[in-house]
């Protein structure tokens, strides 16, 4: 098991730097002069030519990745064009902002997800499973930005009791003022719904179905442990894989509920950096990004492995 | 709503019989699966039921425990010590699985929840029946452990199902069933997909749980071998219908049903005094059911008072029952089984040598620092050759190697080390690297012919594929050669535009041998070709392996991998016996079936549960094979080997010895004192065999 980690956290740094190297390739190899965007269309040549200068654009691409790989390996993620200022607090408190959101989501939706998936797995077939594979399918149709503004619709300017923006004020914990977490929370969560209940209720049908299922109901063992003791533990197994995944997708996929919402997050960052054209930061958020998708995995496949006796060795 | 009807058949009176079932049917949709069963089981007695895949036997044993699965039970009656099992509600059901009636399963692997040690799940059902709690179940369980014979019981109840054996997987499941002393026993094919000598420790265990407990024991098995030696009566099941019923010995011996004679004849005897024949034609559809008798269609005595009305169960003798209306002339109009051809070795030129083949696999790496987990030595010095014509059957125990051996000759795999030369040249690489001729006249047939054709093609395209590649054939002339060879396989022209998924298990085979005898090969490859398969049908496919070996131009030779010794009695010439990679013993047919053998050979064959009784021995395995990791020294046999000499054993590696020119065979031992060894303990056992 220690081994089976030691080695899965080589694969993920191998697969960092990949990413790292391709973000890199692509944010600068792209068309269009950085120095020029920044500056605007008023710049001389002079100008621009100076910033280049300044942002050591006219070095090779190949050394100018190793010193930013350099960089940020020592912690130092650059400065921002924008805003002129060092990247790192910025980060930490966007990525913080979003791993709250995130979680919350995840601890809401988890739960909720395993019961309706055994639910409609046990009554397959029944009008309660059609109502909620239904909803379920409806609801992954839905685009994030429909879905939250449908929530701030009713929530917000109908019934006036949330919030419909998140702004948060500067310096200030998420958490301390959780009715504004409420909605974008909530649409997360029903992002995320669908994809469970469906993985959850295949895993669970497909334990159903299993002879070691047969042996415990055989067993003259009441549904109810059936159900839980013997079937769940299989039959989430599926889900865990990708509930790990998702975490890492919410962090990317939170882009558009932060941006709905106006809340402060690193997807909302990652937004405004590209349509400024704010390079370090892009390259950043993305580096966040991929390792959050990475750990996530790793951690799922940790409790894959926790809850599957069959891969400890 | 069940209905009561009274049975047709004419069940022996039981009245303190531990199940009843009586008149029983069960449908799935439009499908009677089940027609108007009748049978009892007394208490302590052993009942058989016997049947090839569709009989129903299954559906029965599931059925007697009240889990009908999506079924329906049109009529009838199912009664375990005085319950009434189809009437009951689910929650007083549940209280009768387990402490009144309970199921031993076939595939123990599937059959244990992967995630739960192997104690919870012996010790959950206690505590859930009696109310136990969870350090007196746990004991419980770990007497129950001890009771079906695993060595340290403590140990092996912390144990997750994928840390024991297959044959300790089944005795997991038997001590779950034992758990709560029921009345009933119900067991599905308990030994199927076990090895042979597992299968015959397993099956010793039953009968001490037979001779100790008062249990009725129901038992479902489409081996007649493993019934004979279990049962004290049987009952055979065709599509659904019981059409004979009688005790063990004389269902058996003086079957009075065609198909139940089809049925014994179609068995491979190590014995090997009768050549088997298969049961031409196939179930019938079982939603529009026929009037008459339910074999007609497939029985060659049939006259036509067998199709005007159903046929009643008459008695053949007290006891013994055939729903035949021409039982009296089954012995006497069907043919006789003939004596089986002698097979002996040829002496054509060789076809394949094989010398002193390795092929390990390589652990998995664990860090780029620490070393790799030890290789599976999966192979350590194979040395043998097959003739022109000739078949070599190559058994043993799984992971034996021998699968293994069958991939490298035909360049599935390639070897660590020696060489494999075909018809002289040297064809020691994979098959893409071997010559476009080589490739075609070295061809495989596959254990599972449900996964070795593409569901897309037709079997037209499957068998046209190598006649196309290999030999050129377009147009007409393409299609007439498809045709051909579909003929030979006993497949006619109308199976050309079908998909595999329209054909049965037994024609899917036959497409694959279609496939490859259409590349006109000179040695085929068989593994485990018909162990998929109904012995039924088994018999009629080894039959026309045979015929295709007679009759083709290239003198077509097999290696037949298999680990079913009466198969290899019925169609091998030559016999290599692995054992943890090696070949212990190598020798014709005759020589290996007759005394003295190694002592492994020896106890594959005393394992094999025999249909008539026969004079073997009764030497059983005991212990697991070791690790492939790390083969035992000296012989690698020493660790089980009943036979042990001494400390010689485990210290030098065995000499050679023959007893026959072309006979080796590797032991300490020698040849005399092996004879003696053997013969003493037949004359020492003073019962007789299983009558």
């Amino acid at each position: 098991m220690t081994e089976m980690i030691i080695r899965r956290v080589g694969l993920l740094a191998l697969i960092l730097f990949a990413v790292s190297f391709m973000t890199f390739m692509i944010v600068n190899v792209l068309p269009g002069d950085v120095a020029a965007v920044v500056l605007g269309d008023g710049a001389s040549p002079e100008q621009v030519h100076l910033l280049r200068e300044k942002l050591g654009l006219n070095e090779p691409v190949l050394t100018r990745f190793v010193s930013w790989l350099g960089d940020m390996l020592r912690g130092d993620f650059g400065v921002s064009l924008l805003y002129g200022q060092p990247i790192k607090p910025m980060l930490a408190t966007r990525l913080y902002n979003s791993l709250v959101l995130a979680f919350l989501a995840l601890v809401l939706s988890v739960p909720v997800a395993i019961l309706l998936g055994t639910v409609t797995a046990m009554k397959r077939g029944s009008w309660i499973d059609r109502i909620i594979s239904s909803l379920t399918a409806v609801t992954f149709a839905l685009p994030e930005f429909v879905k939250g503004l449908a929530l701030i619709l009713v929530f917000g300017i109908w019934l006036e009791v949330l919030p419909g923006s998140s702004l948060i004020e500067a310096g200030r914990h998420p958490l301390s003022q959780p009715l504004i977490l409420v909605l974008p929370v909530l649409t997360v969560a029903i992002g995320m719904q669908p994809y469970f209940v469906q993985i959850t209720r295949a895993g669970m049908i497909e334990a159903f179905r299993s002879d070691y299922v047969r042996t415990a109901v055989l067993k003259g063992l009441p549904p109810h442990v059936v159900a839980l003791k013997h079937a769940l533990r299989n039959g989430v197994l599926p889900a865990v894989a990708v509930i790990g995944m998702t975490l890492g997708n919410a962090l990317g996929g939170l882009v558009v509920v932060e941006t709905v919402f106006s809340y402060p997050g690193i997807g909302q960052l990652m937004v405004s950096a590209i349509s400024a054209r704010d390079v370090p930061i892009i390259q950043s958020t993305v580096m966040i990004v991929a390792a959050a998708y990475a750990v996530g995995n790793l951690l799922a496949d940790i409790v894959s492995i926790a809850l599957n006796p069959r891969l400890r060795y | 709503m069940i209905q009561q009807r009274l049975p047709t058949g004419t069940p022996i009176p039981l009245p303190d019989a531990t199940l009843c079932v009586d008149g029983l049917s069960i449908s799935y949709g439009a499908a009677k699966v089940v027609r108007d069963v009748t049978l009892r089981i007394a208490p302590g007695e052993a009942y058989g039921l016997i049947g090839e895949s569709g009989s129903g036997k299954s559906t029965i044993a599931f059925s007697v425990m009240g889990y009908l699965n999506g079924g329906t039970a049109s009529a009838g009656r199912i009664t375990i010590a005085g319950h009434d099992i189809l009437t009951l509600p689910d929650r007083k059901l549940r209280r009768l699985r387990g402490p009144v009636v309970s199921m031993v399963f076939q595939d123990p692997m599937n059959a244990l929840n992967p995630s739960i040690r192997v104690g919870e799940q012996i010790a959950e059902g206690i505590r859930y029946h009696t109310g136990a709690g969870k350090a007196e179940a746990e004991a419980r369980a770990i007497e129950l452990i001890d009771q079906v014979k695993l060595p340290e019981p403590e140990d092996i109840v912390r144990r997750y199902p994928h840390q024991l054996s297959g044959g300790q997987q089944q005795r997991i499941v038997i001590a779950m069933a034992l758990a709560l002393e029921p009345a009933l026993l119900i067991l599905d094919e308990p030994t199927t997909g076990l090895d042979v000598t597992t299968e015959a420790t397993i099956l010793d265990l039953i009968t001490e749980i037979k001779q100790r407990s008062n249990v009725a024991l129901l038992f479902i098995s489409h081996n007649l071998g493993v019934v004979a030696r279990m049962c004290d009566r049987v009952g055979v099941l065709y599509a659904g219908d019981l059409i004979e019923e009688g005790p063990t010995a004389e269902v058996l011996q003086r079957p009075s049903h065609p198909y139940t004679r089809g049925l014994i004849s179609a068995v491979p005897s190590i014995a090997g005094e009768l050549e088997m024949v298969g049961i031409p034609g196939s179930l019938p559809d079982l939603t529009e059911v026929p009037k008459g008798c339910i074999f007609r269609a497939r029985c060659s005595i049939a006259i036509a008072a067998c199709g005007e009305a159903p046929v009643p169960m008459e008695t053949v003798r007290p006891g013994h029952a055939s729903r035949c209306l021409r039982w009296r002339d089954c012995l006497a109009e069907l043919n006789p089984p003939q004596a089986a051809a002698v097979r002996a070795p040829l002496d054509g030129e060789k076809r394949l040598e094989i010398d002193s083949v390795i092929r390990s696999f390589p652990g998995a790496r664990r860090l780029p620092f620490l070393k790799p987990r030890p290789a599976v030595q999966a192979l350590r010095g194979v040395s043998l050759d097959i003739r022109a014509g000739e078949t070599l059957a190559v058994v043993g125990e799984s992971g034996s190697g021998k699968s293994t051996l069958g991939r490298l000759v035909a360049g599935l795999d390639r070897p660590a080390g020696g060489t494999i030369r075909f018809e002289g040249r040297d064809v020691t690489a994979l098959s893409r690297e071997r010559t476009v001729d080589d490739q075609r006249a070295v061809q495989f047939i596959f254990q599972n012919p449900h996964s070795a054709l593409n569901p897309h093609h037709t079997v037209e395209e499957i068998v046209g594929r190598p006649l196309r590649l290999y030999l050129g054939l377009q147009g007409t002339e393409l299609r007439r050669r498809i045709v051909e060879i579909l003929r030979a396989v006993r497949l006619g022209e109308r199976y050309m535009t079908r998909a595999p998924h329209e054909l049965s298990g037994g024609e899917k085979q036959r497409v694959c041998i279609a496939r490859a005898f259409a590349a006109e090969p000179r040695l085929v490859v068989c593994d485990e070709p018909t162990s998929a398969l109904d012995i039924s049908v088994q018999a009629a496919i080894l039959q026309e392996l045979q015929t295709l070996q007679r009759e083709s131009a290239h003198r077509t030779a097999y290696m037949f991998i298999t680990h079913d010794l009466g198969v290899v009695r019925q169609i091998a010439d030559r016999v290599a016996v692995m054992y943890l990679g090696e070949i212990v013993e190598l020798g014709a047919t005759r020589d290996i079936f007759s005394r003295p053998q190694h002592p492994y050979t020896e106890a594959l064959l005393a394992a094999v549960p025999e249909l008539r009784p026969t004079r073997a021995s009764r030497m059983r395995l005991q212990g697991v094979v070791p690790r492939p990791t790390n083969p035992p020294s000296g012989c690698s046999f020493h660790t089980r080997c009943p036979r042990l000499k001494g400390d010689i054993c485990s210290q030098k590696a065995p000499p050679t010895r023959s007893k026959a020119s072309g006979h080796a065979m590797r032991c300490h031992h020698d040849i005399n004192t092996l004879k003696a060894l053997q013969s003493a303990e037949l004359e020492n056992r003073t019962e007789p065999a299983r009558p």
